[in-house]
């Protein structure tokens, strides 16, 4: 049967896929994507334990994770389009005006 | 009675003061008059005291606390018997003689009034050191007569430095330099001494000290008993700190007659005679301190044999006759010691005085060769260097022959031959170069007037001024027997062996046979005319002699230049590239660890966000072995 | 007045602060009066003060963070007392004997904050206000040299700061852990020195204590091979911070030692009498030849002033009421001194903007006041009998003499080598002849240089002849202390060594 462990194994693998985007891509929105696949991830991993365990509260957690995630991405994507706008690209490697 | 304590003691104080006030004015009389003037009522204050001493007993004052630490108390506290008596007087006398002389031969010097202020200051200096009742007072006058040395040697201190060869003591400041550095040498050695007498007696007051001396540890005393002479070898210019005596003669001349001759060399065997409570408990330092100042005696009249300088040689005479002095008191006739001390003040300050005066008309020109026939100009200077070098060649009956004598027979008294026949020696030498010296300047053919000098005779005051030294250096002699009841009532009486009795006679005979010997063979070489001899002039011993045995040269190779250089290298090599280094060093890795550190600072977010990653892993991991660990 | 001590400490802040809205023409008359006032202050001090008492007095206790223990706790006894007054005084002088310096009441300003802190670190005895003021003397003194300073000034003013800083940390955790130990045997904490006093530590724990409370001394004093910093914060820095510098700073080093190391370590002062020493000897004998070795006039005082602390520190460490008084009575003699040298060094420097004694020769025959003023000093500095060096470093050197005779024959090489280094440059700047065009035309002293230095002179002979007035208090706090810490210590040893006098009343 499908049990807590596939799930949890679901959102350990959706996590690293977030992880090596965010290591991997130069581009900014597409670390925005990683960086939503990553907290989908540790929503799957709420809900699943939610479930398992008969407790609502990770399942409450989880909807507070979606609507921070929305917020963070509007914003996001604000400042994103401003930076695009002013530079011209979205390569992370442009970007080392706080070299130090 | 206290009161002529003080005014025996503060009144060349008040002199030098008084002329400090003009120390920066051209030349004003009056502080010559009034200094002398104030050591003469000084000199009478010390002979009213000798009187008193003589009659009724020794006088002490205490005037007040100096340093109270701990258990330590020191006053200032000045104790007048029978030897500090006698040497008071003797300091006074010779000391008022001289700035009364001083009077006539600085009266061209721009310094005059600075001399006056600087020569008082040293008497002051010296008087502490003879009146005080504790070590550390001694000690006060002991520094403060080599800081006024140090003032007066470097007196014309505008002269620069010349070659050893132009001038074999450099310059007067360099000259200064030398003599307050060599004391300071010596004066380590007796502050150890006088840290010992502390720590294991308690006190520094003299009558404390030699009260506990008979009962302490041998060992111990041997130690405070170098260690006390160390400090008078400094002083009194003992071998081998002796290269500064002879190089002093860069100051004038006055300075030369009271300083080095009567007074503060002699403050070495001030300090010898003094502690003889020590010295007698301690017969095998003793001895040494006698076999010293047998060797200095004869040393010193070597090299004076050659010697071309006017006061050269007479330093030279200066320090062989400490040697004698020594001599006496390590034997343990201290008071035949303190007797010749006197004795040799008076002929010896007469003895530079003249030089003074022979240097005087002869515009300061001091080799011996140029000068020649001056008894036709200069017949008083002539008399009274000749009656100072009878005395000192210890002819009967002048001073030296009753001193001199009296050391020779304690010497063969005690069966010290060795030390008897060196001193027996040593006495034909010093007939021999004094009158060497006498005749190269007085008599024999008038050299000078090839060099052009017009010498011409001092004023009449100043011969009158030197009188005194004259008449004593006659008549001292006579009065052997009451200085010896008189100061004996303090020093250990020195009784000679019957043996010695008999021999009396014979030993002075001999020494005087040795005695007139010298100054015939003088006669005979240098009465006439002087005769050079480019051989003996260019061979080794000549030149050994003549360069003082290269031991100044030694000395500057083995111990003044390598210390500049370590010095150097302290600084150069160690200093500044070994522990400033380290120091830098250790700033310069924080701030290359730093700016290595920066290098993760790329202001790249990938990057950082590859370092987020790495460190959230990195504690994943972590978290799960603790965890297991459990 | 009992707040005597805060009023002394404050004082000068305010004046610092008034001083702001002076105008620039009055400034120089308005830091001289100051400073004046506050010296007077420290005279009517010690003329309050109990010269038969050998404790603290004038206590002030004002709980500050009663939870740790900390407080704003003064006093004073014989030994801070004169040292209080000697801050004044240079302070007074070091204003007094300003020239034509650019921004002169800014000068004026961060020396009476200066002086503050001075006088903190001297009379507070909390360990944690002491070492507030300690770490807070730094700043003026980093700007002095910093801002007044020479071409070098930037790295002498950082390297000054921060190694003195780094020693104050180390010492700091010394502190912090003697209040810990403190709190686990009393069970309230307190940085009171007196309760720290009252604590008997254990001897491994006395040892590594000492040695962190000597580092952060020793870079003070400074002991080799600490020094290296002194130079350079000299050689870069204006008169007048050369002057505070040497005469008062330096001594806190060295107070720290006679305040701290010596009561509450005392085994362990005992059991490092050695090392110490040796490090002392080193300082002394080295330092020495190195000034010697120096070309530039400041450089050999600089030096000189290193050597000196040699003596100061054998003084210390002789466990006897002799040695103690002498070092504390060496402070106070080295402090007026070495200001004073330091003063005519800025003289000759006004002048001729070099201090290389080369570029001197013959200056006696040109400024013969100069000459004797310089020559008092130098005569005070290689401690001539009737000046005041000879008192401390006969005592120091006579103390130190009973613990270590050997070690003292070394130590006492300083008065071969100092005559040797002091000698030699007054005759390569006094003595010969003239031989610098340049130095023909100089002029000798004028009012504002004698005003400055004619005090110190007065003093050098007054103390050399009568130092009992000074030499009497501190010899009752330092008998008191050696007392204390007899009965303090815990090894025989350190009982056999800690010799107390036979003359010692009853302490505190």
């Amino acid at each position: 049967m499908i049990g807590l462990t596939h799930y949890l194994v679901l959102s350990a693998i959706l996590f690293s896929l977030g992880i090596v985007g965010v290591i991997r891509r130069k581009n900014l929105l597409m670390l925005f994507f990683a960086t939503e696949i990553m907290l989908n991830a540790a929503n799957v991993a709420f809900a699943a334990i939610s479930s398992y365990y008969h407790d609502l509260s990770g399942q409450m957690f989880a909807f507070f994770i979606v609507a921070i995630a929305a917020s963070e991405v509007a914003v996001g994507l604000g400042l994103l389009i401003l930076l695009y706008k002013k530079y011209g690209t979205l390569d992370l490697d442009n970007f080392t005006m706080l070299k130090g | 009675m206290e009161s002529l304590v003080y005014i025996a003691l503060f009144s060349p104080l008040v002199g030098s003061l008084f002329a400090a006030l003009y120390g920066m004015s051209p030349k004003r009389l009056v502080t010559g008059v009034v200094t002398s003037l104030l050591l003469f009522v000084s000199f009478v204050a010390s002979v009213m005291l000798l009187q008193h001493v003589v009659n009724v007993g020794p006088v002490r004052v205490e005037l007040m606390d100096w340093i109270v630490a701990g258990d330590m108390r020191i006053p200032f506290g000045f104790a007048v018997d029978q030897v500090t008596a006698v040497m008071m007087t003797v300091v006074t006398l010779v000391s008022t003689v001289v700035h009364v002389y001083s009077n006539g031969y600085m009266e061209h010097d721009k310094g005059f009034n600075r001399f006056f202020s600087y020569l008082s200051a040293f008497v002051f200096s010296m008087l502490v050191l003879v009146m005080s009742d504790n070590f550390l007072g001694l000690f006060i006058g002991w520094e403060g007569v080599g800081v006024c040395s140090w003032l007066l040697i470097g007196f014309w201190y505008h002269k620069e430095d010349v070659g050893r060869d132009v001038n074999p003591s450099i310059s007067p400041s360099w000259a200064a330099n030398e003599a307050f550095i060599m004391n300071r040498i010596a004066d380590l050695g007796m502050l150890v001494g006088i840290f010992l007498i502390y720590w294991n007696i308690g006190s520094l007051q003299y009558e404390e000290v030699f009260r506990a001396v008979p009962n302490l540890d041998h060992g111990l005393l041997v130690l405070i008993g170098i260690m006390l002479f160390i400090g008078a070898m400094g002083k009194s210019a003992q071998f081998p700190l002796h290269t500064w005596l002879a190089d002093a003669m860069e100051g004038p001349t006055p300075v030369s007659a009271l300083i080095h001759a009567a007074t503060m060399v002699t403050a070495g065997v001030y300090l010898v005679i003094r502690a003889n409570p020590l010295y007698s408990q301690i017969p095998e330092v003793s001895y040494f301190i006698a076999v010293l100042g047998t060797f200095v005696a004869i040393f010193a009249a070597s090299m004076a044999l050659v010697n071309r300088d006017l006061k050269r040689i007479i330093a030279y005479s200066t320090l062989s006759q400490l040697g004698y002095m020594f001599a006496a008191a390590g034997l343990g006739a201290y008071w035949v010691a303190l007797f010749h001390l006197a004795a040799h003040a008076f002929f010896k300050a007469l003895l530079f005085l003249g030089a003074g005066n022979v240097m005087h008309a002869m515009d300061d020109e001091l080799d011996i060769f140029k000068m020649g026939g001056l008894k036709k100009q200069m017949r008083w200077t002539f008399l009274y260097m000749g009656l100072a070098s009878l005395a000192l060649a210890g002819i009967w009956p002048f001073a030296g022959f009753f001193s001199k004598d009296t050391i020779l027979e304690a010497a063969f008294n005690e069966h010290s031959y060795g030390i008897w026949f060196v001193l027996w020696l040593t006495a034909g030498l010093t007939a021999f170069y004094s009158f060497r010296q006498v005749f190269l300047t007085f008599l024999s053919d008038e050299r000078y007037k090839q060099y052009g000098f017009h010498p011409h005779e001092v004023q009449k005051y100043v011969l009158w001024a030197m009188a005194p030294l004259a008449v004593l250096a006659v008549v001292f002699g006579w009065w052997k027997e009451s200085f010896m009841e008189f100061v004996t009532q303090l020093l250990p009486a020195y009784e000679m062996s019957e043996h010695t009795h008999h021999m009396v006679w014979i030993l002075i005979v001999v020494t005087m046979a040795i005695a007139l010997g010298g100054i015939a063979v003088a006669y005979v070489l240098y009465a006439k005319r002087l005769k050079r001899s480019e051989k003996i002039e260019q061979s080794l011993p000549y030149r050994v002699l003549s360069n003082q045995y290269y031991i100044p040269i030694l000395y500057e190779k083995v111990f003044s230049k390598p210390y500049a250089e370590l010095s150097d290298i302290a600084w150069k090599e160690i200093d500044l590239q070994v522990v400033d280094a380290t120091v830098d060093g250790i700033a310069h890795v924080v701030e290359e660890s730093g700016d290595g550190a920066r290098k993760m600072q790329t202001g790249n977010l990938s990057d950082y966000l590859k370092w987020m990653a790495a460190g959230a892993i990195l504690l994943a991991v972590l978290a799960v072995f603790a965890a297991l660990k459990h | 007045m009992e707040n005597i001590l805060s009023v002394l400490i404050f004082f000068p802040l305010l004046a610092a602060l008034l001083g702001i809205v002076v105008s620039k023409e009055t400034i120089r008359v308005y830091g001289i009066t100051v400073a004046a006032i506050e010296f007077l202050l420290s005279l009517w001090l010690w003329f309050a003060f109990d010269t038969a008492n050998g404790g603290f007095q004038f206590i002030e206790y004002i709980p500050l963070v009663s939870d740790f223990g900390i407080n704003y706790y003064l006093g004073v006894d014989g030994i801070s007392l004169f040292i209080v007054v000697m801050a004044t005084l240079m302070t007074l002088v070091g204003i007094i004997s300003l020239g034509e310096v650019k921004d002169l009441k800014n000068l004026i300003i961060t020396l009476l904050m200066l002086e503050v802190t001075m006088i903190g670190v001297f009379v507070s005895l909390d360990a944690i206000v002491f070492y507030l003021f300690w770490e807070f003397s730094l700043v003026p003194m980093l700007y002095i040299i910093g801002a007044w300073g020479g071409e070098k000034r930037l790295y002498a003013a950082v390297k000054f700061f921060l190694y003195t800083f780094a020693g104050s940390l180390i010492m700091l955790v010394g502190m912090l852990y003697v209040a810990y130990v403190y709190q686990s045997v009393a069970g309230v904490w307190s940085f009171a020195l007196t309760d720290w006093y009252a604590l008997v530590l254990p001897i491994s724990v006395q040892k590594w204590l000492f040695w962190a409370f000597f580092l952060g001394f020793a870079i003070k004093v400074p002991m080799f091979p600490f020094h290296t910093w002194l130079p350079y914060a000299h050689g870069q820095a204006p008169t007048v911070g050369s002057v505070i510098l040497a005469a008062v700073l330096l001594k806190m080093g060295t107070y720290g030692f006679v305040r701290f190391s010596l009561p509450m370590f005392p085994d362990a002062a005992v059991a490092y009498i050695v090392p110490v020493g040796v490090i002392s000897i080193i300082m002394i004998i080295y330092t020495a030849m190195v000034a010697y070795a120096q070309e530039d006039m400041k450089q050999v005082i600089a030096y000189s002033s290193i050597s000196h602390m040699g003596v100061i520190v054998l003084g210390t460490f002789a466990m006897n009421a002799e040695g103690i008084a002498g070092s504390v009575f060496l402070m106070l003699s080295h402090g007026i001194v070495s200001g004073a040298l330091f003063l005519l060094v800025g003289v000759i420097y006004d002048r001729r903007h070099t201090k290389l004694m080369s570029e001197f020769g013959g200056l006696a025959s040109i400024m013969p006041k100069y000459a004797v003023i310089f020559g008092i000093m130098l005569m005070a500095s290689v401690g001539l009998p009737l000046t005041i060096g000879f008192v401390g470093e006969y005592l120091s050197l006579a103390g130190f003499f009973k613990v270590a005779p050997v070690m003292t024959l070394l130590g006492g090489f300083s008065i071969i080598l100092g005559a040797v280094y002091m000698l030699s440059l007054y005759k390569k700047s006094f003595f010969g002849p003239v031989t610098n065009e340049a130095n023909k035309k100089l002029f000798d002293l004028d009012k504002r240089e004698l005003t400055a230095l004619l005090p110190l002179v007065a003093i050098v002979v007054w103390l050399g002849v009568y130092p009992k007035p000074v030499l009497g208090p501190i010899d009752t706090s330092a008998k008191a202390l050696v007392s204390f810490m007899h009965e303090k210590a815990q090894t025989p040893e350190a009982k056999a060594v800690i010799h107390v006098s036979k003359s010692t009343k009853e302490a505190r």
